[in-house]
């Protein structure tokens, strides 16, 4: 991360030393300024006695829920939060991201996936500070200020829920937003559990903005748990697909 | 009262003997008629024939009405005097008396054979209810089938609704609503008793507060293992309440030796244990598995810390190395995951998060999840537009995508063609993968789903634990679905389809499809 501002601090909360331990070191290796902390009340101490940057929150701490520190440090902080979660709990996975948790990272997980995350939700803070009105995706861009949508510089023309949804993924773009916002976003709170509505809309807006609809790289499907409009920072994650695409019979 | 019992069987009676009456006449005038019309002699053979049918049919007591009616017509209407029941030729005295003799001998031998008939079939009905028990006990994995089974066991023969309790705490938990058979609080505390052993096993008769009448006490007071069961008696008097009773001992007296006999004490104590070494199985799974990938998580957070460390840039075998680590990490999570998965699918733990789901989707993060191990995999996918949605679990769905790639992947060569295929047919949805690798034999074919079984031609040379596609199963008809496996045998390559269930008529329709 070349940035001309100063380092970025991050907070690392996590019972175990070794990946505080590893944590520290990666990111370190990529011009951060890490702060640790060992349990919940250390880390909300922590984050009101020192500005930081990002929250790297794992979920079992030995004194409180992970999910609580996630929710008392969203009552007074914007800071982004990521945090480390365990496969195989979708729903708790919405759960955080409803209490305030920015995105996820799945234990076991790689130093690299870390990072991709961690930069997507540092540009979206500097974005919200900036007021930055576009959002580009590969081919795409939405201009949030003149809601105007075009694809390889080409405008296109989305219904009015189709720009909805586009819109609010664009205003978490690179982090995943669940079905539950989305659906009450867009259709309003009595839909919330209405999961086909959007995979319909999600269908007929990919047919306008993916260049290859079959396998979507820049609206992704997190499954069971919502949509991403992929953001990733320069690294064409889409090259390293290997599907190649057949025209559909 | 003897006069009220007499007189209930004679009432029992009387159908068997009103048929008797109306045979005989019918019988007389059929006779009467033909003598009278060829002057043919000695007629009352011919009223064996009442007493056969009759013995037979309604018993002894008719049979003896059709000998007598029979005796009588034949005196009136066929020997000297006619239409007088007096009769003087001895020879046909002596002809009567023969009669009687044949009649009497007869309808013995009827009512002995109906009875002997009927006997056979209680008891044929009594085997066939053994037996069924017994294969039922045989298929019993648990206590609750076994006692299930003796539970519908003796409502058969007893012919009243029953209701085992396995002992104390299943009457105290059961809340008094089993199998639909409401059973009174008033019972569910004797059952209580009796189970814990302060009150008799012999069995107490009480009535509730409903009036009903029931009968509690042990199945067995030798084996408590069998529980206690409570039989609902109805609305009985004392005498019917009496006789009742003495017919259940008779029948738990036979069903516990039955029991004892068939071995369930053993049976029920040897599936108890083996339900619990099942738990303190699966828990230790649960909790090995779970220590170990704590550190896994770090081991592997690390190898990618170093794999881009700055000071190792230039250490290419240095670097090789860190990969290994990161690439052996990788799989060993990957074992763990599915035996955590297998720990979980047999303590039955697989509770789908339904939720409408495109199965592109599913497809398309099921591909991204195996993104490294499909690196040099040419993979297609066939996806026609317009595929239904389904209602699924698709975390589920892609966990088991995930295995069947990972078999793809494992048996096929570097640089062959994984096609992968949707398509909607029959109200069923048809993911399908399709490999060019090393096939099935038969006999790989027949075994492929088992948990544990690996082909031998790979044992040797791929690694693997066996429970990638029984885990891909599991979850496949949690769903719902079922799954297949085709090849056209050794070498020629894999399919191995998904089928899952398209409720057409269910997907609900949206409140404004062209948004306003």
């Amino acid at each position: 991360m070349q940035m001309s501002e100063p380092s970025p601090i991050v907070l690392v909360v996590d019972d175990e030393i070794q990946i505080r331990r590893f944590l520290r070191t990666g990111f370190e290796l990529n011009g951060f300024v890490v702060h640790e902390a060992g349990t919940g009340a250390e880390a909300i101490r922590s984050a009101t006695l020192r500005p930081i940057d990002l929250l790297i929150a794992d979920l079992g701490l030995p004194d409180m829920d992970g999910a609580d520190v996630v929710e008392r440090i969203r009552s007074w902080s914007t800071v982004p939060i990521i945090v480390l979660s365990v496969r195989s709990s979708e729903a708790e996975k919405v759960r955080l991201l409803e209490l305030g948790a920015d995105d996820y990272v799945v234990k076991p997980f790689g130093m690299a996936e870390l990072l991709a995350r961690v930069r997507v939700a540092l540009r979206r803070q500097m974005r919200a500070a900036s007021g930055e009105p576009t959002v580009t995706v590969g081919p795409l861009t939405i201009d949030l200020a003149v809601r105007a949508v075009t694809l390889n510089d080409k405008r296109l023309t989305l219904t009015p829920k189709e720009y909805r949804l586009l819109q609010v993924l664009a205003q978490h773009a690179g982090n995943v937003v669940t079905h539950q916002h989305l659906l009450k976003e867009v259709w309003g709170s009595i839909h919330v559990h209405d999961t086909h509505y959007l995979r319909i809309f999600v269908r007929k807006l990919r047919q306008k903005i993916e260049p290859n609809a079959d396998s979507p790289k820049i609206l992704v499907t997190e499954l069971g748990v919502g949509y991403r409009l992929a953001h990733s920072a320069g690294d064409s994650e889409a090259a390293t697909s290997p599907v190649a695409a057949k025209t559909a019979s | 009262m003897p006069a009220t019992l007499i007189f209930d069987r004679i009432r029992k009676e009387l159908p068997g003997i009103g048929m008797t009456l109306a045979l005989v006449g019918g019988l007389t005038l059929l006779i009467y008629g033909i003598i009278r019309e060829t002057g043919l002699e000695h007629g009352s053979v011919v009223y064996l024939i009442p007493v056969v049918i009759a013995a037979t049919r309604w018993g002894i007591v008719s049979s003896v009405v059709a000998a007598i009616c029979g005796v009588l017509a034949s005196a009136f209407f066929f020997y000297e005097p006619l239409y007088s029941f007096r009769i003087t030729d001895p020879l046909e005295v002596l002809n009567l008396l023969l009669f009687i003799f044949v009649a009497v001998v007869v309808s013995q031998l009827a009512t002995r054979l109906k009875r002997q008939l009927e006997m056979a079939r209680q008891r044929e009905i009594g085997l066939r209810d053994l037996y069924a028990f017994s294969r039922r006990l045989a298929m019993s994995f648990d206590v609750s089938d076994i006692h299930a089974a003796i539970e519908d066991h003796l409502t058969t023969i007893m012919q009243r609704k029953v209701v085992l309790f396995a002992g104390m705490r299943e009457a105290a938990i059961s809340n008094g609503r089993r199998n639909t058979v409401a059973v009174p609080g008033e019972v569910l505390t004797e059952v209580s008793e009796v189970a814990g052993g302060r009150h008799d096993a012999g069995g107490t008769i009480l009535t509730a507060a409903s009036g009903e009448v029931w009968l509690v006490r042990a199945v067995s007071s030798k084996s408590p293992e069998f529980g206690v069961i409570a039989i609902h008696l109805g609305l009985e008097t004392q005498e019917a309440l009496d006789e009742l009773r003495v017919r259940v001992d008779e029948v738990l007296a036979d069903a516990t030796a039955t029991l004892e006999r068939l071995g369930v004490a053993h049976a029920i104590s040897e599936a108890r244990m083996r339900s619990q070494t099942d738990q303190l199985r699966e828990a230790l799974i649960g909790s090995v598995s779970h220590e170990l990938r704590t550190p896994l998580a770090s081991i592997l957070g690390a190898a990618t810390v170093l794999m881009e460390a700055p000071a190792l840039a230039k250490e290419k075998k240095l670097q090789a190395l860190v990969l290994d680590v990161r690439n052996e990490a990788e799989r060993l999570n990957n074992d763990i995951q599915n035996l955590l998965d297998a720990t979980r699918i047999s303590s039955d733990g697989i509770k789908p998060h339904v939720e409408w789901a495109d199965p592109e989707d599913i497809i398309n993060s099921a591909i991204e999840r195996c993104r490294q191990r499909l690196i040099d995999r040419h993979v297609t996918l066939n996806l026609p537009p317009d595929l239904p949605l389904i209602h699924v679990d698709p975390v589920l769905v892609q966990q088991a995508l995930v295995q069947i790639f990972d078999n793809a992947a494992k048996y096929s060569p570097s640089g062959s063609e994984i096609a992968v295929a949707a398509r909607a047919r029959d109200g069923r949805m048809v993911l399908s993968v399709s490999d060019q690798g090393s096939g099935l034999t038969e006999a790989e074919s027949a075994h492929i789903w088992d948990r544990f079984v690996r082909g031998p031609r790979h044992a040797t040379t791929t690694s693997g634990s066996g429970l990638g596609l029984w885990i891909a199963n599991a979850f496949i008809a949690a769903n719902g679905g079922k799954m297949n496996a085709v090849s056209e045998g050794a070498g020629l390559g894999t399919t191995v389809a998904i089928e899952l269930p398209v409720t057409q008529a269910a997907v609900p329709q949206m409140e404004s499809d062209a948004d306003e």
